[in-house]
């Protein structure tokens, strides 16, 4: 795949530019909607939605440089974590692979907790101790989730870079890192934030920490083997695909919070 | 343990808006996720030798409700305008293929167990419908529907599965592409992914 090498040091969002073609219209044919949003009445054309001819893009003034790493880890998928999680997955069953998934999940509880409370979440915070209080003598440690099959206890994925996002932060411009992947400068704070509540930070021996980390990362993959493969089948510029994915992706988080 | 559970209960009550009644939005889409689940489970359809005929079966049933003319024109946005007819034209019909092509292998492969519908919104013309599809695997997908009424038809001209908009994703990969490079270069490019699956 190749790399792009026109940088693009844009430094604001840049939805004037890439709305340009709009501009012709008189403001006439913007019609509000009930909900605020505005809505294109002209004659020329149907009309588009307000958001999504107006959608904030991420900047990304680094791409150079991240797309290097997202070559980087693409090649680390299919040379080193594929052939790993392939093998791994041979061995061991998928129930075996989701119980490893759920106990990490389960000892990762502090980080979820946590940042309901700091969201002000009573409920999702009620939800995750709960689930935590089930699971860990119910559940085997946490490999089973009876709180999930039992309660329709939903697991709440919340990490201090959504809490950030909920205090009102944007997510500054996007960065791709090398083996972590797609993120952005809010989100890498919170990601350095969130390792003061992992449990497995607190381990004595550095190789351990190391050791679990890349553990459940090839746990992780061995159960999303094929996903990744479809994801560049389907796209012309996996880059960008996975830049604008990752920004909706965590915007939805955000906002869809309960 | 039953208090425990009565708690839940509550949680589970407070968290809980069941729409009374389902408009037009939902009422149409259901009537077509309904007929390609049909299909999926129909056993006379089930042999290999079959799968070819079962995709065009859901082929029309899907084409009966996406509208691909809409959908293609919103991911090429302001560059749109600017194509002649002919243009159009082959632009929707690669634009077809290639979703078709990614997404058809998706709802063969995956397991549904159970779509869950959580609401639906209208605004003139515009409607959007939330479900929850449960597969196989641990956690369901949340995935919306945006319909455009045309004539007495809703149609789907996007969707966006846990947040990320189809369009929207196309969009930015088509208009840098077209930038950088040009249309032209965006055809051969999509000609490319079409014919090799």
């Amino acid at each position: 795949m190749p790399i792009e090498s026109k940088a693009e040091l844009s430094d604001g969002i840049d939805t004037e530019e890439f709305n340009s073609g709009f501009e012709d219209r008189s403001k006439s044919d913007w019609m509000a909607r009930s909900d605020g949003r505005m809505e294109f009445k002209g004659e020329s054309e149907p009309s588009f939605p307000e958001e999504e001819v107006l959608e904030e893009k991420i900047r990304d003034p680094l791409e150079p440089l991240n797309r290097i790493f997202f070559h980087i880890n693409d090649r680390l998928y299919f040379w080193v974590l594929k052939p790993v999680a392939s093998g791994y997955q041979k061995v061991f069953s998928k129930e075996v692979r989701i119980g490893v998934s759920n106990f990490f999940s389960n000892i990762a509880t502090p980080i979820r907790l946590v940042n309901c409370v700091l969201q002000a979440n009573l409920k999702g915070a009620a939800t995750e101790a709960l689930r935590f209080l089930i699971n860990t003598p119910f559940g085997l440690f946490g490999f089973l989730d009876p709180a999930q099959k039992e309660f329709g206890l939903e697991k709440r994925e919340e990490d201090l870079g959504q809490t950030f996002g909920v205090w009102g932060f944007g997510p500054a411009f996007y960065l791709e890192w090398p083996i972590l992947g797609s993120s952005n400068l809010r989100d890498t704070l919170g990601y350095i934030g969130d390792l003061f509540l992992d449990p497995i930070t607190y381990l004595p021996s550095t190789p351990i920490r190391i050791g679990l980390k890349t553990y459940e990362k090839v746990n992780e993959t061995s159960l999303r083997l094929g996903e990744y493969e479809d994801f560049k089948k389907v796209v012309l510029d996996p880059y960008i695909a996975k830049r604008e994915a990752y920004h909706q992706n965590r915007k939805y988080k955000i906002k869809e919070r309960k | 343990m039953s208090l425990i559970r009565l708690w839940i209960l509550f949680l589970l009550l407070f968290g809980m808006t069941t729409p009374l009644f389902s408009g037009e939005p939902q009422e149409q889409l259901q009537q077509t996720t309904d007929k390609v689940l049909a299909i999926l489970s129909d056993p006379n359809l089930k042999s290999p030798e079959k799968a070819k005929e079962r995709r065009e079966l859901i082929l029309r049933v899907v084409d009966e409700r996406f509208d691909w003319e809409e959908m293609a024109r919103r991911c090429l946005a302001r560059h749109w305008v600017q194509r002649t007819p002919e243009e159009k034209r082959e632009f929707i019909h690669l634009f077809k293929e290639l979703l078709q092509q990614v997404y058809m292998d998706k709802v063969e492969a995956y397991s549904w167990n159970k779509i869950q519908y959580e609401g639906e919104t209208i605004d003139g013309n515009y409607g959007t419908v939330k479900v929850k599809i449960f597969t196989s695997k641990e956690q369901p997908i949340r995935v919306e529907y945006r319909l455009l009424k045309k004539g007495p038809h809703w149609l789907v001209y996007d969707f966006s599965i846990e947040g990320i908009s189809m369009v929207n994703n196309y969009r930015t990969q088509f208009n840098e592409i077209i930038v950088k490079s040009s249309y032209r270069e965006l055809i051969k490019r999509l000609k490319t992914k079409v014919s090799q699956p």
